[in-house]
């Protein structure tokens, strides 16, 4: 008895799902000789999606360039070691800003990351003796920034060349120090830019670099380096400073628009 | 992995100016410093299909939305400059930094002279740690992806929406592929949910990435050796 009516169950079953296949195929090929129905129903026409209001373009690789550089601000002052290490020897300190009142900036050359997985950054410094690198916690700097360009001073030559990728893009007559007010040579860099200030002597505009006078450590402000503008153009080019690099004000002006602050600059 | 917060994100209020500004509780000085303002700053907008002016909600959703592509692009192209995280994450930051680009690129030129300036970053090292690197880039996508999802229905043009959604897919792969190098489910929850903006106002809050910018000139007079 139960056989049976297992087997009644088993017919049913079969013959249920024969004929939604039959109803589902009937329906598929229906759908194909009509595409504007379904089973007697109208499909929805549905309108035109809109056209996105923006024009997104293609992915924009980054420029990768050839004299490229990077700088990074000082956050907060900061002891300054030899090495990569919290115990190692302290070099110097850095302030977070500038005699002229601008963020401290430094020079990146490179990271490590000590055994505790600290990381520090070693940096070019704004001290002497001139060329002095060290090491700082990378939560003593904030911003970093990058530049092309690099300003090359040539002592013999009395010229200042701007390179923007490795290639000249101004070249222009320079003032350096007299003989017993060396202009320091070595690498350095670019740290503010002063404008709108009252001296003439400067000219129009005046960059401070990291390079410091070894002849006038008592300077006022410590000795930097200046590259800047001149009320005496005359002088130009000439051994005529006091160590400073001065330019025609045309040319300073130039550089005042190619030359951001954090680029290296070479003095030989 | 979901709960990430950012760590450290905005400073100097960029993103919680622009978060309030989507939200309604409007500050005065919001889009006035980078911007005109009224009328004027709509009509700036790049007019949609229908070519009317966007609203000011969409103007103002249009800017958070660049106040985090500016954040995502510049801490993927800042990896990318520095070239400190390698292995298996290398080409993470060249393919997204320049999607990311992309982004901002759109949204600034839609945006015209209404858009936000572009804030100043410290990233404080994780784009020169692989490990800080990737948790971070799985926040910023997940943030991403959330923050256009939540803001998404407030849209009133279709076709700054469909620029939108274009824009959050994109976000969403970005975040999926993060949580899979990650080793988290990228997608463990059959529906997502927006963040709403109170809540990415609190990651905001405990976050610290933009900064000012670097004073680099002064008016001061030199004291240069001359």
């Amino acid at each position: 008895m139960a056989k049976t009516r297992q087997k009644t169950l088993a017919r049913a079953v079969a013959l249920g799902l024969v004929a939604s296949v039959a109803v589902a195929s009937a329906a598929l090929i229906s759908s194909r000789s009509t595409p504007s129905s379904y089973a007697g129903q109208v499909a929805p026409v549905l309108p035109a999606a809109p056209e996105p209001a923006l024009k997104v373009p293609a992915p924009v690789r980054l420029r990768t360039s050839i004299g490229f550089a990077q700088w990074a601000s000082v956050r907060h002052a900061v002891s300054v070691r030899a090495s990569a290490r919290s115990e190692a020897r302290v070099v110097t300190r850095l302030a977070s800003t500038t005699p002229e009142g601008t963020s401290n900036i430094v020079l990146v050359l490179g990271r490590a990351m000590d055994r505790a997985g600290r990381l520090w950054v070693r940096v070019r410094l704004p001290v002497l003796p001139n060329g002095s690198a060290g090491w700082v916690p990378r939560q003593a700097l904030g911003v970093y920034g990058v530049v092309s360009t690099h300003l090359v001073i040539d002592l013999e030559g009395l010229t200042a060349t701007l390179l923007r990728d490795e290639r000249p893009i101004l070249r222009a007559p320079i003032g350096v120090g007299r003989p017993e007010w060396p202009t320091p040579k070595g690498e350095f860099y670019v740290r503010n830019m002063l404008t709108r200030y009252k001296s003439p002597f400067y000219g129009p505009l005046a960059f401070g670099t990291s390079a410091r006078s070894s002849a006038l450590t008592d300077w006022p402000g410590g000795g930097f380096i200046g590259i800047h503008g001149t009320n005496a153009p005359e002088l130009l080019p000439g051994r005529v400073s006091h160590g400073c690099i001065r330019l025609r004000n045309q040319d300073i002006l130039k550089l005042g628009r190619l030359m951001p602050v954090g680029t290296p600059v070479t003095i030989r | 992995m979901s709960d990430l917060t950012l760590g450290e994100l905005d400073r100097d209020g960029a993103l919680r100016e622009a978060v309030e500004q989507v939200s309604g509780e409007t500050r005065a000085t919001f889009l006035g410093k980078a911007v005109v303002g009224g009328a004027a700053l709509l009509g700036a907008l790049a007019a949609p299909a229908a070519g009317k002016a966007a609203a000011a909600s969409d103007v103002a959703i249009l800017n958070y939305a660049l106040t985090l592509e500016y954040l995502q692009s510049a801490f993927y192209t800042e990896t990318e400059r520095l070239g400190a995280v390698g292995g298996e994450l290398r080409r993470v930051p060249r393919q997204l930094g320049a999607v990311e680009r992309a982004h901002v690129t759109a949204l600034k030129d839609a945006l015209g002279r209404a858009a936000v300036k572009r804030p100043a970053f410290n990233f404080r090292g994780v784009t020169e740690d692989n490990a800080k690197f990737l948790k971070t880039a799985v926040a910023f996508e997940d943030l991403g992806a959330a923050a256009y999802k939540a803001q998404a229905a407030r849209i009133k043009s279709p076709a700054l929406l469909a620029a939108a959604i274009s824009i959050h897919s994109v976000e969403a792969r970005h975040a999926a592929w993060m949580r899979f190098l990650a080793g988290v489910t990228p997608a463990a929850a059959a529906f997502d949910e927006g963040k709403p903006v109170s809540e990415v106002r609190a990651i905001v809050a405990s976050t610290h990435f933009v900064v000012a910018r670097p004073k680099r000139k002064s008016r001061k007079n030199p004291k240069y050796t001359g």
